[in-house]
């Protein structure tokens, strides 16, 4: 309960609503000069907005990976917390539904 | 307020979080799965810019055929000496028509259709009349539009 | 999920219940090593990711000399995530490769081989082989400058072998010099004859596994240990290695997409500098050591025989291993495995770096 507090007082602050806008910004400014190669076959988006957008979406996916570690996590504790107390075995002799 | 008894197990609590989570993982590989496998398909053209030089001494009562987008365009010089531009694209199953000018008629192959010389569908299984386009000419160039299009060229 | 009713009506057709049992029983031992049993999944899951983008890739691949190089250029620059996918599958298959090794030298260092495990070395050993070839195939497939030369020099290489040696060269090449011919035989092995290879045999590796059960080290083997169930504990586990691994694949692929290098001309030299796939580092090292010729006999011949006779020793260790089969200890065989990993890595480091 106290965790969720502290994101809501930070969202208080308006300057959060800017921070995704204000990293692309910042993005966009750092990217290097172009180098004068003469036929390098760009193997990745050359606009910087283009790799923004897959470096946000690589971010994204570093969260969900670790979101569903997490939740597998959890899983795993319940399970063996089941088989401890010896109760995950079905009961042999339960009749099917008809 | 506090409750005295959960309103759901643990069990399906994990369970459903797993699973959501799951599903929205694989809904997002997919979706870029999908962008990758399906490439860039062209969309038909408004308009299509030919050499009219091309066109002018076409024999009275025959077709000439051009290229409209992906699929085939008919000029079609009529018996009169008018002249009529079509999509030569049945509007059957889409297969190409042949022009036959014994009969005065485009034939499809494909399942006998027959349209007239103003591409009017008159027998066989073809439910509508094939697409008419109109004919401008401007300098050196034939300018083959969709009905109701304005062109606009590009300026070169 | 709890649904009475798809369960009854798979249980009314199929033995549900029963395959759900014999699925249980299989256990998963837990002991000091036992984080090596993860090796294997990684690259059974690296191997389920290069089919996935393999076939995504092969919708836009043309392989043919003249268009080869400009259809990969043409999924890099202008299909949807194209440059993703085909630096993905770059970077699969380099980590599948390490991991295959790392999965080797480990069952070798453990001495999983050992009775009554032989056929699962003989399988796997055979799926190296496989690998290796799937890499070389998929290389060559770019058709520039480094895959034509890489090419050349292994397919001459294994021209050298005695007698048959003529023979696999013509087989690989499909003519007398690296040429489109072989860049369409070498497409029929990456995307149909090796995908098919593969498949039987690892399914006959995973069947295998099922029916011996996973080894355990002999230095542990008289000790008691707790056997956790694979499904569901273990199987979670390896769950979550495997999408380590997949967030670290992806991150490579975006972070280091592999460059393309100019289009292959088969009548120029080969660019400065050429290296093989690091694979084949340490057999391109060891054939550098031999002479141009040693007592009056072709020098490559004598290499390739004896890189030969070491790599048919390696596939026959469970049978040469008697000490192991017997259930005893065998410090020979360790020091043999430790010898030729420190070899395979020593090797691999010094064609790196010179």
């Amino acid at each position: 309960m106290r965790r969720i507090g502290v994101v809501k007082g930070l969202k208080r602050f308006s300057l959060f609503r800017f921070a995704q806008p204000m990293v692309m910004a910042l993005f966009v400014m750092i990217q290097p000069a172009p180098s004068p190669a003469a036929d390098r076959i760009a193997v990745f988006p050359t606009t910087p907005f283009d790799a923004y957008i897959i470096y946000e979406s690589l971010a994204v996916l570093w969260l969900a990976i670790i979101g569903l570690i997490v939740i597998i996590r959890m899983k795993l504790r319940e399970i063996e917390r089941i088989q401890e107390m010896g109760i995950d075995k079905e009961d042999k002799d339960a009749p099917l539904l008809q | 307020m506090k409750l005295k008894y959960s309103l759901i197990t643990r069990r399906t609590f994990l369970n459903t979080l797993f699973g959501g989570w799951l599903f929205a993982f694989f809904a997002g590989t997919f979706s870029a799965l999908m962008k990758f496998a399906f490439p860039t398909l062209g969309k038909e053209p408004d308009f299509v810019v030919l050499n009219r030089k091309d066109f002018t001494d076409l024999a009275n009562n025959s077709v000439k055929r051009f290229p409209w987008g992906g699929v085939v365009g008919l000029y079609f010089k009529k018996a009169d000496g008018s002249v009529l531009a079509l999509k030569g694209v049945c509007t059957h199953m889409e297969c190409n028509v042949a022009y036959k000018p014994e009969e005065r008629r485009f034939y499809c192959a494909c399942h006998n259709g027959w349209y007239d010389e103003n591409g009017k569908n008159i027998s066989g299984p073809p439910p509508k009349p094939l697409e008419v386009f109109t004919i401008m000419e401007e300098g050196e160039k034939l300018i083959i539009a969709k009905k109701g299009v304005k062109v606009e060229l590009p300026k070169a | 999920m709890n649904c009475p009713k798809l369960k009854n009506w798979l249980e009314e057709r199929y033995d549900w219940e029963g395959m759900k049992r014999f699925a249980k029983r299989k256990l998963v031992p837990e002991h000091r090593y036992d984080l090596w049993y993860y090796t294997g999944g990684i690259t059974l899951f690296l191997f389920i990711l290069q089919f996935l983008t393999g076939m995504l890739l092969a919708f836009y691949y043309v392989p043919h000399i003249d268009f080869a190089h400009k259809s990969i250029i043409e999924i890099v620059t202008k299909q949807n995530l194209g440059w993703f996918f085909r630096s993905f599958h770059h970077w699969g298959s380099e980590l599948c490769i390490a991991f295959l090794f790392i999965h080797l030298f480990g069952t070798l260092l453990l001495k999983s081989y050992r009775k009554p495990r032989e056929f699962l070395w003989a399988t796997g050993f055979i799926l190296l082989g496989v690998s290796i070839f799937f890499g070389l195939s998929g290389y060559l497939l770019l058709w520039d400058e480094r895959a034509l030369a890489a090419v050349r020099v292994a397919t001459g290489g294994a021209g050298n072998f005695p007698f048959i040696g003529g023979f696999i060269k013509a087989f690989l090449r499909g003519s007398i010099d690296v040429t489109g011919d072989t860049l369409t035989r070498f497409y029929a092995f990456h995307v149909a004859i090796l995908p098919i290879i593969t498949l039987l045999l690892v399914g006959l590796h995973l069947l295998l596994m099922q029916y011996h059960g996973m080894s355990v080290p002999l230095s542990l083997e008289k000790e008691k240990r707790r056997e956790i169930p694979f499904f569901p504990n273990f199987f979670y586990k390896d769950l979550m290695v495997w999408l380590v691994v997949l967030g670290v694949l992806a991150t490579l692929a975006v972070l280091l997409p592999p460059e393309i290098g100019a289009k292959a001309d088969p009548l120029a030299p080969p660019p400065e500098n050429v290296k093989p796939e690091w694979y084949f580092l340490f057999l391109l090292e060891t054939l550098k050591l031999f002479p141009g010729a040693i007592l009056g006999l072709n020098g490559e011949t004598i290499a390739i025989l004896m890189v030969s006779c070491a790599i048919l020793f390696f596939f026959l260790i469970p049978f040469f291993d008697q000490r192991s089969a017997r259930g005893e200890k065998s410090p020979l065989f360790t020091w043999i495995g430790v010898i030729y990993l420190l070899y395979f890595l020593t090797m691999t480091v010094v064609g790196y770096l010179s």
